[in-house]
């Protein structure tokens, strides 16, 4: 006798965010990115719909990351010090769906790049890539208000998604993104609650809810990972059961986190039992995205392409049904 | 050491000689002038703020205090050393307002309960029908005038005595000092066999604690305390006719060593610190027993009895045993139980060999102050499940009904009584205690306790600022002062934004009595601590707040707060208003069911037996509880659909 499978049905759904806006809709794009709009856990496509699939941002800085690893640096060659070009290889070679531009730079401890200059860099960007852009302040709080709350202006109409909105500190990036409508994301320190506080003060502004995104907080594979995804598998069984305060797509900084550990970034040199760091580190990323995209990320936002690679071919392979 | 200068504390006018280089809030404390000190000397809290006006002394450096009151001569007692003779001015907000105990004071403290509605004041009455226990006082007079001895009966005098006493009632077990015994035959054959008999109950056996000449069966007096850890009441009673004589409260003299059972603990393990302690305590109770003597004009050789309620801490420094291991891993306390002692062992003055029992406590930290309330509030023999909430420092909550009791613990601190907050007071005179904001920009009404001109803000002060904040949307769900509001009372202060409650003008105090963003936090992180250990403990049963048939909130404190203020902030459920009852001090009242009744005894050891205690510390669930409370009402706000309701309507205006 057949197995019957028992199904988990759920009566709501996560919301759907786009990114980007076309000629139509005021903005300059090629075309937007949707996320969203999930009514089942990942990739359990039998269960419930997955009708957008999660997407891979590519991230560069408006400054050349020179304490990258070589292994990181490498694939892009002398592009890391032009932003735009940068971007532009990503998007050409390495298929990028969209473009993550973290204004590092403009930290008063780093190059105290000026506003001025920010918004220079991103309406140039804007001018030469033609997919969404995701801008990132350099977590300096002041600094942050000023520039991204610039940036928000110069970019109006281009529907953006700006980050980090945090609950110490959120509302000049609300009233900026709001009044130039753009997207938001709302980052919260691994804790569901924090996380969901965060959505409700944003909303409280007058802000649209299907223009967040939440970032949980990101880890690295081996560096709790687990936790984040627990924290994400919550917040999701939360929405599907009617928490509206929970529903938003993720954004997940898989870059960054893999490529801040050592079993990552170390070379072989240092580390003769770790083998070649040249296929080390990506597939350190990688597997670091894939358990993120099955905890539910909608928006990961990557290093390196080969890892962009592999994780673009699994997520085909996952859309397809082909859990395996 | 030997050079003696002098000390001159004013306004109050005090000198006192001391030696080079000792500490300036020690010699005030000598001197009999208490100041502030949560932290209890180390410098941190900076509420023993003092003015030199001249002389010699050392301070150490302290950020505790703004330039411009370190330019004025500003220092911290406890940082400060004596280094010549020293003229010092103690400011009104520092000085620890230790009242004199009269009926006035004693209304008004934070045991306001002692006289409130809920409890029904002068009637001093109890919530539940006092006669469910029967009357078998901790200390009961009987007049026995037993045969003359014969050749034909010449049993001893002792046991012609134990004769006599079980002809009127059933006695078991009987035991008698050699002290009595020394003196019993003369005692006897002076009285002319005409002799009053003290009996207690020492747990199973029955003591002849004293045998008196002649008949003294209606004098017969006991006192029944609450020792809290910031105010200490006591409550003296006809042990005969269980008629209620005078209640009197008082501050804990431990305040001046440290505001909370921790920075006590710690204070204990100094030198002379648990002495200290003890003394301080056992003088609360040694004025308390004397006021009530000359007030009611009786003698104080016919009490009896004194029953003690208390957290353990408070138990342990009565006592005089050491309660050092209470803080440290795995939390154990010497006793929990602990046997009936005489008073006089501890320094209790009452009649020499007068008795001394203490509640018995639950763990370490739900001590017999929550026994008592228990028992009080009658919530182990009641059908209905009841959720008692003590809103104190120890925030303790017991749940349960007469099958089964559950309870815990939950560190809420002492913003909510007033401590640790910028301009926090206790329930006392002049305490801003209701608030009502008119309109965003300026019109604020205040009310304070007494109706004086405002220096402070006691607790039920602090939920309405913070409900009033909240409706008027002055201040946000994560408590933060909103920026762009257009008025003068929001203005950039030490800690933040804060918003001015109260201009210097119009009050009492020193400055603006303001509530800042760190005050708030403070407020948050207590109200998010009270409610998150309600919810762990219902989950914990597999119970939600609606199943909950009635809510008792005890503590002098939650006999004037506003329960829709209170649900507004997340600080009790949303619930059925109806289901709420203000029980007022009910540590009081159990201590007192507890000294008429033997029975009520052993109903306070049943329970705190039976009482299974849920430590919160080790619950996974807690933690979340407690970060989805950091949020006002609550980050599920539909767990307050009525503050949902009410807030929808102030932004659609």
């Amino acid at each position: 006798m057949a197995l019957e499978l028992l199904k988990e049905r759920w009566s709501s759904a996560i919301n759907v965010l786009k990114v980007g806006a076309v000629k139509e809709e005021g903005g300059t794009r090629a075309s937007a990115i949707t996320v969203g709009g999930q009514t089942t856990l990942p990739f359990l496509l039998d269960e419930g719909g997955m009708p957008h699939r999660p997407v891979v941002a590519m991230e560069i800085f408006d400054v050349a990351p020179l304490e990258w690893p070589v292994s990181l640096l490498e694939p892009f060659g002398d592009a890391v010090k032009d932003p735009v070009k940068w971007a532009k290889k990503c998007i050409n070679e390495f298929k990028a769906d969209l473009i993550c531009l973290t204004l590092k730079g403009t930290h008063p401890e780093a190059e105290n790049i000026s506003a001025d200059k920010a918004v220079e860099l991103v309406k140039n960007m804007l001018k030469e890539i033609s997919t969404p852009l995701i801008i990132i302040g350099s977590g300096d709080k002041e600094k942050d208000n000023d520039v991204l709350a610039r940036c928000s202006q110069a970019t109006k109409g281009e529907n953006c998604l700006f980050g980090l909105a945090a609950q110490d500190n959120f509302k000049t990036l609300v009233a900026s993104c709001m009044a130039d409508d753009h997207c938001i994301i709302a980052d919260s320190p691994i804790d569901i609650n924090i996380a969901k506080q965060v959505n409700i003060l944003i909303t409280d502004m007058g802000f649209k809810p299907e223009k967040i995104a939440m970032h949980p907080s990101t880890a690295a594979l081996g560096y709790g990972m687990e936790y984040v995804y627990s924290i994400m598998e919550r917040s999701r069984l939360a929405a599907f059961v009617g928490d509206k305060m929970l529903a938003m797509p993720f954004i997940i900084f898989v870059g960054q986190e893999a490529w801040k550990v050592k079993e990552a970034a170390a070379n072989v040199a240092d580390e003769p039992g770790w083998g070649d760091e040249r296929m080390r580190g990506p597939l350190w990323e990688a597997a670091t995205a894939v358990a993120m995209l099955h905890a539910g990320a909608d928006i990961l936002v990557m290093r390196h392409p080969e890892a962009v690679a592999t994780v673009k071919r699994s997520i085909d392979s996952m859309m397809k049904g082909n859990n395996d | 050491m030997s050079t003696k200068y002098t000390l001159e504390l004013r306004p109050d006018k005090k000198e006192i000689k001391v030696s080079k280089g000792e500490n300036l809030l020690a010699c005030a404390i000598k001197a009999g002038v208490y100041l502030n000190s949560s932290c209890g000397g180390d410098g941190v809290c900076g509420r023993c703020k003092v003015l030199i006006k001249k002389g010699d002394y050392k301070t150490e450096p302290t950020g505790r205090l703004t330039s411009e009151e370190k330019k004025k001569g500003y220092v911290l007692a406890c940082l400060t050393t004596i280094q010549g003779d020293l003229t010092v001015h103690i400011p009104k907000e520092s000085k620890l307002d230790l009242a004199k105990i009269s009926d006035g004071d004693a209304q008004f403290l934070r045991l306001k309960g002692i006289y409130s509605e809920a409890e029904e004041a002068d009637a001093g009455k109890a919530i539940i029908d006092e006669s469910i226990y029967s009357h078998s006082p901790l200390a009961t007079k009987v007049y026995l005038q037993p045969p003359l001895p014969t050749l034909e009966d010449s049993i001893s005098d002792l046991e012609r005595l134990y004769r006599e006493l079980r002809k009127t009632r059933d006695i078991p077990i009987m035991q008698t000092g050699l002290t009595n015994i020394k003196r019993l035959g003369s005692l006897l054959r002076h009285s002319n066999w005409k002799i009053t008999a003290t009996l207690g109950k020492r747990n199973e056996t029955t003591e002849i604690v004293v045998i008196e000449p002649g008949d003294t069966s209606n004098r017969n007096l006991g006192v029944a305390f609450d020792i809290g850890t910031t105010t200490v009441t006591g409550q003296l009673v006809n042990l005969n006719t269980r008629k209620i004589l005078g209640t009197k409260a008082t501050y804990n003299k431990q305040v001046a060593f440290g505001s909370d059972v921790i920075s006590r603990i710690i204070y204990a393990t100094e030198e002379h610190g648990l002495e200290r302690l003890h003394h301080a305590v056992v003088d609360n109770m040694n004025d308390i027993i004397r006021v009530l003597i000359e007030e009611t004009k009786l003698n104080l050789t016919d009490i009896m009895g004194v029953m003690c309620a208390g957290n353990t801490t408070m138990i342990h420094l009565l006592l005089r045993v050491d309660p050092t291991f209470i803080r440290r891993e795995p939390y154990v306390a010497t006793a929990n139980f602990v046997p009936v002692i005489r008073a006089a062992e501890v320094g209790i003055k009452i009649h020499p060999r007068g008795l001394l029992a203490c509640v018995p406590g639950v763990s370490t930290y739900v001590g017999g102050d929550i026994t008592a309330g228990v028992v009080a509030s009658g919530i182990a023999n009641e059908a209905k499940t009841t959720l008692l909430i003590d809103i104190g420092t120890n925030g303790e909550i017991a749940l349960g009904n007469r099958e089964w009791l559950v309870c815990c613990s939950a560190s809420a601190g002492p913003a909510f009584e007033g401590s640790g907050v910028t301009c926090g007071m206790r329930a006392t005179k002049c305490a801003i205690q209701g608030v009502k904001i008119k309109d965003r920009q300026d019109g604020i009404k205040l009310t304070t306790i007494k109706g004086g001109k405002p220096c402070g803000i006691c607790g039920s002060g602090y939920i309405d600022i913070l409900a009033e904040l909240f409706r008027n949307g002055i201040m946000n769900k994560n408590g933060k002062i909103n920026r762009e509001i257009k008025s003068k009372r929001v203005r950039e202060g030490k800690d933040g934004l804060e918003y001015v409650v109260c201009w210097k003008e119009e009050s009492e105090a020193d400055s603006d009595i303001v509530i800042s963003e760190a005050d708030i936090e403070n407020l948050k992180c207590s109200k998010g601590a009270i409610y998150s250990a309600a919810a762990t403990l219902l989950k914990k049963v597999g119970l939600t707040f609606k199943d909950i048939d009635q809510v008792m909130i005890a503590g002098g404190f939650g006999t004037n707060i506003d329960i829709d203020k209170a649900i507004m902030i997340g600080l009790l459920p949303d619930i059925d208003r109806a289901k709420f009852k203000f029980i007022g001090n009910s540590s009081l009242v159990g201590s007192r069911e507890i000294l008429l009744s033997y029975q009520a005894m052993e109903k306070a050891e049943e329970i705190a037996r039976k009482m299974t205690y849920i430590e919160l510390s080790v619950e996974p669930r807690y933690m979340d509880e407690y970060v989805a409370s950091l949020f006002f009402p609550h980050t599920d706000l539909d767990k307050f659909p009525s503050v949902k309701e009410a807030i929808r309507g102030v932004r659609s205006k």
